[in-house]
């Protein structure tokens, strides 16, 4: 145990203060725009409520929360990333007054670390589309095995926990490693992330490419 | 404390010996083989153009860069004798303070005292010590009831002070100052200098003053050092030396030289003055001739907008009453007015981004309610303040035309026009750029342009020059004043006086939720009372005017 | 009185029972404990209650969506008894109603316990706390700070890019794609925004002084005493004596298992 907690602490050191203000300043970002998803689940939810559906309207856009670590993994590439960036996230939302209160940040760790052993499977060597989009599928399957335990989803029939679970999946899929990735892609055309893994291969591509 | 008295004494405090820095290793260097020195108790103004690294050179001296970019350095900096990479991490960073450019981003924590409590943490002061040493510092800067507040809630000068105070509590030898006022308005910015020429003395710091914007700075300048575009020193000495020895040079490597020296030369006044008084002193003929520039009316037209008893409440607090005016066809107006005062509000309302709570509004002789949201968008624009916000395409070319491909124009339509206004904005270049990518005179520009697919009868612009280095403000100002030449009607929000009193017929003063003055700016400068309450400050010609004719110098209010 | 507790006690606290009850099946445990948490609330703070109300009833609605779900959807196991009313092509049983609002009354009372803690606790002190007494790094404690202290920042950047938007001619997104492209006309300039004032925070905290390393004094000590394990202990004993209860009176029901 201890052990862990030193090799957690040389990460740690490996980190530029940066990169952490960073992942804190994405939790604050997409707290931010969260709202827009919210909304947008609560018009789901209102059209599935009568066939007892409701829950759905929120496992639709629940890959959205794993979004801050595919993008944190993407943009910074170091081990930890995904997991401490959602870590810092869920934290950041505590912070905020989210009525989830600190199991969020419990949520956040199991989630990140849904995230992280995808690309610790890869020696956090490859950053592909299909490595971020699995990312995201590990997320999902790690948060959910977590809320069928906290949520009590053992009482709803099998067939039905497969149908969320597969949604659960989907979201992750798209709304985390595909949008992810697409919205780092399109940070990385500003130039902003010049100081940063992402931003320096772009760099590297573009001068390969004029050479 | 000091254990080699007399060996500090005599050497420099900081030595800065062939130092060269840059970001990529095959990049051109950002600073290029730099020697200087900066003595005990000295101030040094260091300026250059904008993008030659003169920020980075702050960074450099107090040894966070090389490391937090990786980049790569040449040849040594010494403080106080040793070679700054011999420090122990942290252990600069506690005698060098500095104050950052954006007020907004130079804090960790909510509250002032817990803000400046992260520093005493930092240096490991006691904790039975840290009560005194807030309430210094509070008290030096004057923000003793500020200690409680939060620091997202103050005005950029009452933020600045704070990041100042902070600085102080390292009770730095050396104090840098890396453009602190380039993003604030001309009276917080007047406040802040004076400030600093109280305190240096005081606390005994020798002071690095990082700036392009050289007014006000001057006087309190022991020496002068000019960097260039490639990163190079090439001037050095003192201030009355090199602003009037060296004064094309200056103006060629595209440094803005200070409005007393430019005075000065224009109108052959002897004897070198550095400060508005010696100026006078030296007695100007008329400044009057030199640098007002206020258009003559054009035409007196008809009414394109107008406010009537307009009135808003923003979370059952009142923002605006009553208020009522009139935008003229092609008409240069200026909005002013205090942080609050609910400038920018007034101008949503105009813009129809907001609702008021009462009153009515009429845009071309139709109330707002009834104007067609797309119809409307294509006669009345709107500037942000930031540029960034603005942008919703991929490329400079995309950002220009979206408005005409909303309204349905054909490609070769388009084509055209955003070929004219590229060349207009220069933006020719840019066509397949990321409008993220672009500098910040660019970024600016294209924001402006993409508001200009139909000609728009009129433009709003909410503090289009604030934060922006001269050369953009300049050239933002004259993009403003050609629409204006050709008919558009242009309101703009602003702080800064000179710009009112150069360009603008028609100012507006928003106080206290009404309109407190509307007329001509030269109205207004014989108004001290509205200026002073509105915390505005004068324009350097107004005040050179009236210091001449024996008037109060500084017409700045505390 | 509760906004003085620990902040790390406080979550620790909190935490413990949120977790026990995810074992709890039936209506009486969860309901007990809600009242129990609900009452020290208002007992150990001065929360208005209407305020309480405003932030707690939405969570009723989510609940009843959860609860109904639950109802038609119960598995096997947990639906047992008679066929109390049927909807649609499903029949609800006894066993089923009670799992439905159990889990109902569950997720009130995790959200009661995290709103004790949320309404209660100054977000400084908890990362404060959680730095001295958890022992997390203070390069993550500052660093989490500083980007916290941004929420109003984005806020209201949130809003001015909306204004924009507007005045662009763009409107409210509709469809997947229009939403997806929404989606990234607000986040890059946030985020974007959100690079660089990290940089330039990071940077400025460094240039105060700050190292990340451990040895550093605390303006604000936070302890723990004896008031704390107190508060801790009792909200702990409570659970259990629920607990307790409930299997005297023959309702406890743990993952389906009647007691």
């Amino acid at each position: 145990m201890s052990n862990r907690l030193t090799e957690f602490k040389e990460m740690l050191n490996s980190w530029k203060l940066k990169e952490i203000v960073l992942m804190s300043l994405l939790g604050v970002v997409f707290a931010v725009i969260y709202l827009m998803f919210y909304f947008f689940g609560m018009g789901l939810t209102n059209v599935l409520t009568p066939f007892g559906l409701a829950p759905f309207g929120y496992e639709i856009i629940f890959g959205i929360w794993f979004i801050v670590s595919i993008v944190a993994a993407y943009i910074i590439r170091k081990p930890g990333a995904a997991l401490v960036s959602e870590t810092i996230a869920a934290t950041v939302q505590v912070l905020l007054g989210s009525p989830a209160g600190p199991r969020l940040i419990i949520s956040g760790i199991i989630q990140g670390l849904g995230a992280e052993v995808a690309f610790a499977a890869t020696r956090w060597k490859n950053y592909t589309l299909s490595v971020l989009v699995l990312a995201g599928v590990s997320a999902a399957v790690f948060s959910f095995v977590w809320g069928w335990f906290i949520s009590g989803f053992a009482a709803l029939s099998p067939g039905l926990v497969v149908a969320m679970f597969i949604v659960r999946c989907l979201s992750g899929a798209l709304l985390a490693g595909l949008l992810g990735k697409y919205v780092s892609d399109q940070l990385a055309n500003t130039g902003v992330l010049r100081g940063y893994a992402l931003g320096k291969e772009r760099q590297n591509k573009r001068e390969k490419k004029s050479a | 404390m000091k254990r080699n008295q007399r060996k500090d004494d005599i050497q420099p405090l900081v030595d800065v010996s062939s130092f060269s820095f840059g970001f990529e290793e095959k990049e051109a260097p950002v600073l290029n083989d730099l020697s200087f020195n900066i003595q005990r108790g000295e101030t040094v103004l260091l300026m250059g153009p904008s993008g030659s690294g003169k920020s980075t050179l702050a960074l450099c001296l107090n040894r966070l860069y090389p490391a937090a970019v990786e980049g790569w350095t040449k040849g040594t900096i010494r403080f106080k004798g040793s070679d700054t990479a011999s420090y122990r991490d942290g252990e600069l960073n506690q005698q060098i303070g500095v104050v950052f450019q954006d007020p907004e981003s130079q804090f960790c924590m909510i509250t002032v005292e817990n803000e400046l409590a992260f520093t005493l943490e930092n240096l490991h002061t006691p904790r039975g010590e840290m009560d005194g040493r807030m309430e210094e510092v509070l008290e030096a800067t004057g923000m003793t009831e500020y200690r409680y507040r939060n620091i997202h809630e103050l005005s950029g000068g009452e933020k600045q002070k704070i990041a100042l105070a902070s600085v102080l509590l390292l009770n730095p030898d050396l104090l840098i100052l890396d453009e602190p006022t380039a993003n604030l308005d001309p009276a917080s910015r007047k406040m802040f200098i004076d400030l600093i020429s109280r305190l240096k003395e005081d606390w005994n710091m020798s002071v690095l003053v990082i700036e392009h914007q050289l007014d006000d700075w001057v006087e309190q300048t022991d020496r002068v050092l000019a960097v260039n575009s490639e990163g190079r020193l090439f001037l050095e000495g003192a201030p009355d030396s090199v602003f009037y020895d060296r004064f094309q040079e200056l103006k060629a490597e595209g440094i803005h030289l200070p409005k007393v020296v430019k005075t000065a030369v224009e109108n052959g006044i002897p004897g070198r003055p550095l400060s508005e008084a010696d100026l006078v002193s030296g007695r100007v003929p008329d400044p009057a001739a030199s640098e007002h520039k206020s258009p003559a009316m054009p035409g007196s037209s008809g009414t394109i907008l107008s406010l009537n008893q307009v009135a808003f409440s923003r979370k059952k607090k009142s923002v605006l009453k009553d208020v009522s005016l009139e935008i003229r066809q092609g008409e240069f107006l200026a909005i002013a007015g205090e942080n609050g005062a609910g400038k920018s509000t007034l101008l949503q309302l105009m813009a129809g981004l907001l609702k008021p709570s009462s009153g009515s509004r009429t845009f071309l002789d139709k109330a707002f309610e009834k104007w067609d949201e797309k119809d409307l968008r294509r006669q009345l624009g709107f500037v942000f303040q930031n540029p960034e916000h603005q942008f919703i395409t991929d490329t400079v070319y995309d950002e220009i035309t979206f408005g005409m491909k909303l309204n349905g124009a054909g490609e070769p339509v388009m084509e055209q026009r955003a070929k004219e206004l590229m060349t207009k904005f220069h933006l020719s270049g840019k066509k397949y750029s990321n409008p993220f990518s672009l500098s910040g005179g660019q970024k600016r520009r294209l924001s402006v342009a993409s508001m200009l697919d139909d000609t728009p009868e009129l433009l709003l612009f909410d503090e289009p020059t604030f934060g922006q280095d001269a050369r953009t403000t300049d050239e933002l100002m004259k993009i403003i004043s050609s629409l204006q030449q050709s008919g558009t009607a242009v309101v703009f929000v602003t702080h800064d006086m000179d710009l009112v009193d150069r360009y603008c017929e028609r100012v507006c003063v928003i106080s206290s939720g009404t309109i407190a003055f509307s007329g001509s700016p030269d109205k207004l400068w014989n108004r001290p009372d509205l200026v002073a309450g509105a915390r505005l400050r004068l324009p350097f010609r107004a005040r050179i005017q009236q210091a001449v004719k024996g008037e109060k110098p500084h017409a700045v209010v505390r | 009185m509760l906004s003085s507790v620990n902040p790390s006690v406080k979550a620790m606290t909190i935490l413990i029972p949120g977790v026990l009850l995810a074992f709890m099946f039936d209506i009486f445990t969860p309901l007990a404990y809600l009242i129990f948490t609900v009452a020290m609330t208002f007992i150990l703070s001065d929360i208005p209650v209407k305020r309480y109300l405003a932030i707690f009833s939405p969570f009723i609605i989510v609940a009843l969506g959860f609860s109904w779900m639950t109802m038609l959807y119960t598995s096997d196991r947990f639906a047992g008894g008679e066929i109390v009313f049927s909807f649609l092509w499903f029949d609800i049983t006894e066993g089923a109603i009670i799992t439905a609002v159990s889990l109902g009354i569950r997720s009130l009372c995790i959200v009661a316990l995290s709103l004790m803690f949320v309404l209660t606790t100054d977000s400084t002190k908890f990362m404060l706390s959680l730095m001295q007494q958890a022992k997390l790094p203070p390069k993550l404690t500052f660093g989490i700070l500083a980007g916290y202290r941004f929420l109003p920042t984005f806020r209201h950047e949130f809003e001015v890019l909306r204004q924009a938007h507007r005045i662009r001619g763009v409107g409210r997104a509709k469809g997947i794609r229009g939403r997806i492209r929404q989606f990234r006309r607000y986040s890059i300039p946030l985020m974007a925004n959100a690079i660089r004032k990290a940089e330039r925070v990071a940077i400025a905290m460094e240039s105060k002084g700050f190292t990340g390393s451990t040895g550093r004094t605390h303006y604000h000590e936070m302890k723990v005493g004896r008031k704390d394990w107190m508060f801790f202990s009792a909200f702990v004993t409570a659970f259990f004596a629920v607990v307790f209860a409930s299997y005297l009176f023959g309702y406890l029901n743990i993952f389906g298992y009647q007691f």
